[in-house]
């Protein structure tokens, strides 16, 4: 691994783009749980999300295609973030999610608490007998959201996209292939009191329905 | 007390936003109307700053004689504005958008009104990836936080 | 309180009187000239008093306007003479001394003065000795 090693600032060129601190010490340095309990502006969240949506906006053909953007952002930091949640487990809770719901709890509780300081509104199967590989992640007011109004004309988008990219990549991680989408849920009766309310609804492949079973049965 | 109406005015002098809250307090004016007062107003706003009568001399000479050299506030615009049936009070921002709210005579904490209405469009306008600078402001959650804000303030 | 200013328009728009109580400029201070100044104000007052007619209705008036280094008092007659005075910002309303100016020094020393022309031209008949006297010791005595 000598090849990867930093180039230390005694080697005398710098790698042009990228900088090293004169100590030599990175970020890769630091204890992973030094960062554990803090927290970040929320507007400086909410500047650096306007500019992400702006950035997938470019060039972008439909909603769909804006949405895939999103989504392709949110999911390397999923994948990353598994590894960070159990790692920062107590020992023995440090193994992978081995079952859907282990994996879904894992996402409403740990994954929601670390990213927006809250757990997730609600669970839920889909009651449809034709989808039982559907599940639904439901929050009432998604933080990504608080600022943004989608015009009229765009009204399909659900910026939260970014959020579902980030599930997916857990659930990639975890060995659950799954297609994740976010939908506003404005209904009726709820759409006074929670307009951005949101659903994720995750779509599991067909082989890892096939595993459940078969641990099941186990 | 009550506000009436807010306006906002972007830094060319266009109108990008105008919003009634209580009926009866303005007379009805159309759109137009409303894009050439805002127009007019910007042009009023300049002026009143350049017709203060007081020399920036002294303001020089009050700053250094404090030991700081201090280059003088410049001269503020229009910022409040009173008729019989009316009172205007005008913000304007750093980056030259002037909020215009218009309230009966006898409102009273304009300012903090105002200091919320500029928070309000900090964070639902200019946190919006779909807002585009300078042109009229159309977001949804902006809307509705002034509007239930605006009723607060009027029904207390 | 401080009185900075003092203007009478007529209703020709033309500024036929203007007074000011600051100590006279340094060199190089202003770079517009009296005359310009008045155009100026002129110009602020006529447009907000249009403004405020728009909005708050044909019997609305314009009272006065505040920046953070003065403020603007409107006193209108119903003869569209207009009397603007600009004081610093502390000062309450200045409706009723505009108002007595009209009445007790403008109506007695002006329109019943029989040397004075109907019309003033170019300030004439305004700047006679009674009414300047009178106003300036008017104003210096609310300092």
């Amino acid at each position: 691994m000598a090849h990867l090693a930093p180039n230390k600032p005694s080697s005398g060129k710098e790698s042009a783009g990228l900088r090293y601190p004169t100590n030599g010490k990175t970020i890769y340095h630091r204890p992973l749980n030094r960062s554990k309990t803090a927290e970040l502006s929320q507007a400086s969240f909410a500047y650096l999300f306007s500019e992400m949506v702006s950035y997938a906006q470019r060039k972008v053909t439909g909603i769909q295609d804006l949405e895939k953007r999103l989504n392709n952002q949110g999911h390397p930091i999923g994948l990353k973030l598994l590894d960070l949640l159990l790692i920062r487990e107590p020992p023995r809770s440090q193994a992978r999610p081995l079952n859907i719901i282990t994996l879904l709890h894992f996402i409403k509780i740990n994954l929601w608490q670390h990213l927006f300081g809250r757990q997730a509104d609600r669970l839920e199967k889909s009651s449809d007998p034709e989808a039982q590989d559907e599940y639904m992640i439901i929050d009432n007011e998604p933080l990504v959201n608080a600022f943004i109004s989608v015009p009229k004309e765009m009204s399909q988008l659900n910026c939260a996209a970014f959020v579902a990219g980030i599930i997916e990549g857990v659930c990639d991680g975890a060995a659950f292939p799954a297609r994740v989408t976010a939908h506003t849920v404005g209904t009726k009766d709820e759409g006074e009191m929670w307009p951005g309310k949101t659903v994720f609804l995750v779509k599991f492949q067909p082989e890892v329905l096939e595993r459940e079973a078969l641990i099941g049965k186990a | 007390m009550t506000v009436f109406a807010l306006i906002i005015i972007n830094k060319a002098g266009g109108l990008i936003y105008h919003r009634t809250f209580h009926e009866g307090g303005l007379n009805k004016i159309s759109t137009n109307d409303y894009l050439v007062l805002a127009g007019t107003f910007h042009g009023v706003h300049a002026i009143t700053a350049r017709l203060n009568p007081i020399p920036q001399q002294i303001n020089r000479n009050s700053a250094s004689s404090a030991g700081i050299m201090t280059r003088p506030e410049p001269p503020s615009g229009l910022e409040v504005l009173e008729s019989e049936n009316f009172r205007l009070q005008c913000f304007s921002t750093l980056t030259g958008i002037k909020f215009l709210l218009f309230t009966d005579t006898t409102q009273t904490n304009v300012d903090l009104t105002m200091r919320r209405v500029y928070e309000m469009y900090t964070d639902y306008v200019m946190k919006n990836p779909f807002y585009q600078l300078e042109m009229p402001v159309r977001c949804e959650l902006f809307e509705r936080k002034l509007t239930s804000y605006i009723r607060e303030v009027n029904n207390r | 309180m401080v009185v900075y200013s003092f203007y009478i328009f007529d209703r020709h728009t033309e500024c036929i009187y203007q007074k000011s109580w600051l100590p006279p400029p340094s060199i190089q201070t202003t770079t517009t000239s009296s005359s310009d100044n008045a155009k100026l104000v002129f110009g602020t007052v006529f447009s907000l008093r249009n403004m405020v007619r728009k909005l708050g209705g044909e019997d609305d008036a314009f009272i006065s306007f505040r920046t953070a280094q003065y403020k603007l008092h409107y006193y209108e007659t119903a003869s569209s003479l207009r009397f603007v005075m600009l004081t610093d910002i502390s000062t309450l309303s200045m409706r009723n001394v505009l108002h007595q100016i009209y009445i007790n020094l403008w109506v007695e020393y002006v329109v019943k003065n029989p040397l004075s022309p109907v019309e003033h031209k170019g300030g004439e008949g305004v700047r006679n000795e009674l009414f300047e006297l009178g106003l300036d010791q008017f104003i210096r005595g609310l300092m």
